[in-house]
């Protein structure tokens, strides 16, 4: 009696496993790294409709942080400054540049520039500026070095886990209070002694703080 | 049959048949034998068909791919708009502005202060500020925020059904005061609301001078301008009586609901509460009353007695004064009753207090003027402050007059009056488009009050100001403006009208608009006797002849949700259990027990009801505490025409209102159907268990911890399987919240139930849900009731067969329920410790937070509701549909729209297309969704189908308080919020509450008032047997009846408690 399956069918289970284990693994792999925030957000750099350089106005002029971003410290959004605070300078400075055109249209009519947002955290994350930044975590922390960016750009992947990582160790992160917005600021200019510095000075501006650091659900979720 | 049997014989050569219509081969046995399913179970027996159906998904599937693979992964771009131009330097992104304001009642105004959210009125607080005010509101101020968002809101000025411009409807006015100035207003009559508003008043007298022939009335379906209109007929001067329960040891109520129904409960409240608390003892009240209302559930002696007998006892206690001969009939019984609480007040000479009911007629008003003249009350628990004569509310004289113009200011008149009268054109300036719209020849669309400049007195006489938060939503037009271009007065932009009527300095106007009210009193509180004569007219009187089966007596009253109807379109307030019976969604025919057997209907049965040769139709609602003969109508339901909400709901007991609240010689016929009616508790009796733990002041004077000893025996403790994380972590916390209720202050008023509905996003849900025990409050009052042991004969609560009050068919029969006390608890999310709901969540989407919250992570929840099954006290509500963007017209259901399948322009569509470009769109009406966007607080995530939610401390403003305090910190260690600094966040529930029973604080902080609270002896937890650990507990109630009454009686529940699950024994005796 002829074989009904043949021989190679015994080896048939096995190929599945296999297969399955493969296919899994190549799935299960792609979504750590693709599905992640790292991948889809970082490097995100939207075409805004004002060719405004932070490289030449906090980073070669040497404007702070917060004259533009002026409610940073009061409030929970960094607000996006009107138009009006670009023309306190630019009624003087390149008054009649093309590329201003825009902000020259919306400080007259007041009528909002439609800038595209850059860092987004979701609907159901209350993060707040003003407490992060009036406690010594610097803008550099989530934003990187926008003085040196021409066009803003995402270099931090702003998840959940990026998040917890400066809330499990604030000590690792923290800065006085003044060198917030100077964002190329180091503890030493020396790079390992500034790791060191870090960790000591860091842990004893915690304590001085009292830096909560919180890692519960309430802390960001409401 | 013959047809069958005829088939039968000529069915040939079939042997086996499975039944005589197989046999027979019917046609109809050929259709069923055709069909796979039963009828209906294999077609789509909608409008759209099943073929149609999934041309459309496929359809839309196929487009969603496309979307899926032309957008990528990226989440949708989004675009941060800035000003043009920086607005005022003190405006700040996401900071909350707060403005006082006053909210408008009929005979005075609640003092406000609204929370602006980037110029979105958000949330209603009381003004703290004021004189005498803690900061309470009451639940229609929580609850008018949402009138503001309403979708239904007339928008549109319209002559004659058709649209016109602002403009065009603005030079009506100006027309018809050009028409009316020639003869003096000769047939212009005005019919308005009342209302305290100075400018109001004095626009009133410019359009009487200027149309001295003109007609003003003034006519509230609600009419409490009784108490004022009696006192000045008592004391022959234009005054207003002002009760001060804080200052009265013993109040009588002849049928007055103070604390619930009457207007400025909020105020009565407080002060009745302060009386209760009041160092120098505890007052006491009596209440003589036909309705089980709010007051009566807080009483201490509760006497039930139809409403037109009350007269009796207010005559028996007048000849008791020995003023003039008594003519009163009493039964002994209650003879009994009333003269050892007339004993009581005479010893209390001076400290009493007297009210009689605005539904009473003004006869009875005037014997309690008299009474407490005789006790020593006026000028020491009432005082008289003079007023300003309202208008004439003669409506007869209004139909006898010949009108040819009538200017309708405020209310629905074609609604809640029967003899609306129909004059040639009426000018209608009304908040909705409703029945009265229909009616009316003109209509201009009102501004909310928080739209609108104005002013107002609180009941007190202080002058309030109305200023406004937001323009107009839909460009309505003012009061003052309205009645200032009638007047054809030239100024007329109502601030400049309200400014002008102030009067004063720029900078005391200034400090009047920051303080919310002008604390410049102009007057002398006034003195006078009572003019005996009416009195003795009064007591001559004959005696109302008793109600009976036959003939019944009919109360009407003010809902405690719709009022008199105008928030019958406020979702909330719909939603909202009725105080007492928990009726939601329904207004209900208020029934005896012992009248419901004789007349053989019970809960759910329609009635139709005849009074005076007309007749309405409405369920039965068997309610405990009722006087017998007497139904209960509540007044504001049955509306025809009121919105996506409203219109429809209950049905209209104005039908049969001519304008006395209590009526007699009614009849009810049972139609034989049924309505089914929402009640959100059901179950009726505490069965003996010591939820509500409460107490005499006599017992509790001689054993203050009755409360603690009533706790539940707890189980053997074992080592925990592993530690709780919260021991651990407090360590390093900064605070740890806790809350305290204190049962002797809440009265049960519903408030704080409204507050956080308003504070935390909670959405309405429509009557089906509620039936299915989906109502979504964080926060409940449970009303129990509770009765004397003697009529209540449970041998023993362990026993399933004595236990008769199972199911609510069975207990509204109960003769238990005759004689009832109830107590109120509100109930929400105990915060316990040892939490059982955060060891049963699969996702830890519920934990502890280091401060002793118990958290709920919405974005992380995945919907098993195992922590709702396992909570013991039943706070955590579940989304079991998206109700959030259900539209508000399919509230009622049947069948409820999902983005598959919803119901657009009339019909069922399925529209996958839409709802992939804009998920948020597709099933609410555009207009809805804009305002129901505007309506929410931005710092509470609005939950969606498939999420657990539950109270969490207003946690929003437990976290903004302290990230405000860590910004002024910098970088100092200065980040703890204490009360000495009152840095501390009120909950939304303890802001709103009026009676101050609410404390939240920080349990670490030994100088809290949370922690005086909890030390206090009367703390207990509810079911801490349980071994929870809540960190809301609770005080116990302290009743103060008189030992010398004939119904004076420990509390009954703590008597079911001792008869039940104490062995009998008394409590502080000890279990054996």
């Amino acid at each position: 009696m002829s074989a009904i399956f043949p021989k190679w069918t015994n080896w048939l289970p096995l190929w599945i496993v296999v297969i399955l284990a493969l296919v899994g693994g190549v799935v299960t792999a792609a979504v750590t790294i693709y599905f992640t925030q790292k991948y889809t957000r970082d490097g995100y750099q939207p075409v805004q409709p004002v060719p405004f350089s932070h490289k030449v106005h906090a980073g070669d002029l040497g404007l702070d942080c917060r004259y533009c971003h002026n409610m940073v410290d009061k409030t929970a959004y960094a607000n996006i400054p009107a138009a009006s605070t670009c023309m306190n300078c630019h009624n003087q400075v390149l008054k009649d540049d093309p590329r201003l055109a825009i902000v020259r249209a919306s400080a007259t009519n007041n009528t909002p520039i439609a800038w595209t947002q850059v860092h987004v955290t979701p609907d159901y994350v209350y993060f707040n500026h003003a407490v992060h930044v009036d406690r010594g975590i610097s803008c550099v922390e989530c934003h990187g070095r926008v003085d040196q960016m021409d066009e803003v750009r995402e270099v931090k992947p702003l998840s959940m886990s990026f998040c917890l990582d400066c809330h499990r160790a604030p000590a690792k992160y923290v800065r006085p209070v003044d060198k917030v917005t100077d964002l190329g600021w180091t503890w030493s200019t020396n790079g390992v002694q500034a790791a060191h510095l870090q960790t000591v000075e860091g842990k004893k501006l915690v304590e001085h703080m009292r830096m909560e650091s919180l890692q519960s659900c309430s802390a960001c979720h409401r | 049959m013959s047809e069958a049997l005829n088939n039968l014989n000529s069915a040939s050569g079939k042997r086996y048949w499975r039944s005589l219509d197989e046999l027979a081969d019917t046609p109809e046995f050929k259709e069923w034998l055709h069909r796979e399913f039963p009828s209906g179970a294999s077609e789509f027996t909608d409008d759209v068909s099943r073929r149609h159906f999934l041309k459309i998904m496929s359809a839309s599937f196929a487009l969603a791919g496309l979307g899926l693979a032309g957008a990528g992964c990226r989440r949708p771009e989004e675009k941060l708009e800035p000003f043009g131009q920086q607005p005022d330097a003190s405006f700040v992104y996401g900071k909350s502005e707060y403005f006082a304001t006053a909210m408008p009642t009929r005979t005075g105004a609640i003092p406000l202060v609204v929370r602006s959210y980037e110029g979105r009125p958000i949330k209603i607080e009381g003004n703290s500020l004021f004189p005498g005010n803690n900061g309470g509101t009451d639940r229609y101020a929580q609850a008018s925020i949402l009138n503001l968002y309403d979708p239904d809101r007339a928008r549109n000025y319209k002559h004659d059904g058709k649209i016109v411009s602002r403009e065009e409807a603005l030079k009506a006015l100006d027309d018809l005061s050009k028409k009316f100035s020639p003869n003096s207003g000769e047939g212009l009559a005005f019919l308005a609301e009342s209302s305290t508003s100075p400018s109001r008043a004095r626009l009133q007298k410019i359009i009487a001078q200027k149309f001295p022939k003109s007609k003003w009335f003034t006519y509230d379906a609600i009419d409490s301008d009784i108490h004022q209109r009696a006192a000045t007929q008592a004391f022959g001067q234009p005054v207003k009586p002002i009760f001060h329960f804080d200052k009265a040891k013993v109040i009588l109520s002849l049928d007055c609901d103070f604390i619930g129904d009457e207007d400025d409960c909020r105020n009565h409240i407080q002060k009745y509460i302060a009386g209760r608390k009041a160092k120098d003892g505890m007052s006491r009240l009596y209440q003589i009353e036909s309705l089980f209302t709010l007051t009566g559930a807080n009483a201490d002696h509760r006497l039930r007695i139809p409403a037109n007998q009350i007269v009796e006892v207010a005559k028996f206690l007048n000849s008791e004064t020995a003023t003039a001969a008594g003519s009163a009939q009493l039964s002994s019984d209650i003879l009994k009753w009333v003269s050892t609480c007339a004993e009581d007040l005479k010893t209390n000479h001076g400290k009493v207090l007297i009210v009689a009911g605005q539904r009473q007629p003004i006869e009875i008003h005037l014997l309690a003027y008299e009474l407490n003249l005789a006790f020593g009350a006026i000028g020491n628990t009432v005082t008289l402050i003079p007023a300003q004569a309202n208008s004439s509310s003669d409506l007869e004289l209004l139909n006898r007059t010949n009108v040819d113009t009538l200017v309708v200011l405020g209310g629905n008149p074609a609604y809640n009056l029967n003899s609306f009268p129909k004059p040639n054109a009426i000018v209608r300036f009304g908040y909705y488009e409703d029945e009265t719209t229909e009616q009316s020849n003109w209509n201009f669309p009102a501004a909310h009050y928080l739209e609108s400049w104005g002013d107002a007195k609180t009941s007190d006489g202080t002058l309030v100001p109305i200023q406004p938060l937001i323009q107009p939503l839909f460009g309505g037009i003012s009061e003052l403006e309205f009645l200032a271009r009638i007047a054809g007065e030239s100024q007329t932009n109502p601030h400049e009208i309200v400014r002008a009527t102030f009067g004063n300095s720029d900078e005391d106007w200034k400090k009047f608009l920051f303080n919310g009210f002008h604390d410049f009193f102009d007057f002398q509180p006034v003195t006078g006797k009572v003019a005996t004569n009416f009195v003795a007219a009064i007591l001559t009187l004959p005696k109302i002849s008793t109600s009976s089966a036959q003939s019944l007596e009919v109360i009407f009253y003010r809902d405690s949700k719709v009022d008199d109807g105008r928030y019958a379109n406020n979702g909330w307030m719909q939603e909202l259990p009725d105080p007492i019976t928990r009726i939601t969604w329904d207004n209900a025919v208020l029934i005896s027990r012992k009248t419901a057997s004789e007349l053989n209907v019970a809960n759910g049965d329609l009635v139709e009801i005849s009074l005076n040769g007309k007749k309405v139709t409405g369920p039965i609602w068997i309610q405990p505490g009722m006087a017998d003969y007497s139904l209960g109508l509540a007044l504001g339901y049955g509306r025809e025409k009121a919105g996506r909400v409203g219109t429809g709901v209950g049905f209209n007991a104005y039908k049969i209102f001519s304008g006395k609240y209590i009526e007699t010689g009614a009849t009810i016929r049972k139609t034989g159907e049924t309505h089914v009616i929402a009640t959100t508790q059901s179950h009726w009796s505490m069965e003996g268990r010591p939820q509500v733990r409460e107490a005499n002041l006599e017992e509790f004077q001689k054993n203050p911890t009755v409360a603690e000893e009533m706790h539940g025996k707890e189980p053997p403790i074992v080592a925990p399987l592993y530690p709780n994380p919260l021991d651990e972590a407090k360590k390093t916390a900064l605070h740890q919240w806790g809350m305290a209720i204190d049962l002797t202050s809440c009265v049960g008023c519903n408030t704080c139930v409204v507050a956080c509905q308003s504070e935390n996003n909670i959405p309405i849900v429509g009557k089906d849900q509620v039936l299915r025990g989906r109502e979504m409050h964080w926060i409940r009052i449970d009303r129990y009731y509770t009765s004397s042991p003697k009529t209540k004969d449970n041998p023993s609560w362990a026993n399933p067969n004595a236990d008769r009050n199972l199911s609510d068919p069975q207990q509204q029969f109960e003769q238990w329920i005759e004689d009832v006390q109830a107590v109120h608890e509100p109930m929400l999310c105990q915060q316990c410790e040892a939490a059982p709901c955060e060891n049963v969540c699969p996702v830890n989407a519920t934990v502890h937070d280091q401060e002793g919250l118990n958290v709920m992570a919405y974005n992380r929840c995945i919907g098993t509701r195992y922590c709702s099954n396992n909570c013991p006290y039943k706070v955590r509500r579940f989304n079991f549909l998206d109700y959030n963007k259900r539209p508000l017209s399919e509230l009622k259901g049947p069948v409820y729209g999902s983005p598959i399948l919803h119901k657009s322009d009339g019909k069922w569509k399925t529209d996958l297309v839409t709802w992939w470009k804009d998920r948020e769109y597709s099933m609410r009406p555009e207009d809805e969704w804009d305002l129901i966007k505007l309506s929410k607080n931005p710092d509470v995530t609005v939950r969606m189908r498939g999420v657990m939610e539950k109270c969490t401390y207003c946690t929003q403003r437990i976290e903004e308080a302290k990230i405000a305090q860590k910004i002024k910190a910098g970088g100092t260690d200065n980040v703890r919020l204490t009360e000495a600094a009152g840095t501390i966040p009120k909950t939304a529930c303890q802001q709103a509450c009026p009676a101050g029973a609410i404390v939240f604080g920080d349990i670490s902080d030994p100088n809290s008032t949370v922690v005086a609270w909890k030390d206090n002896p009367r703390n207990y937890a509810v079911l801490g047997d349980l071994l929870t650990k809540p960190r809301t507990t609770y005080l116990a109630r302290i009743r103060n009846p008189n030992p010398k009454m004939p119904d004076y009686h420990a509390p009954y529940s703590t008597e079911e408690y001792e008869n039940h699950l104490h062995g009998g024994k008394k409590v502080g005796e000890g279990i054996g």
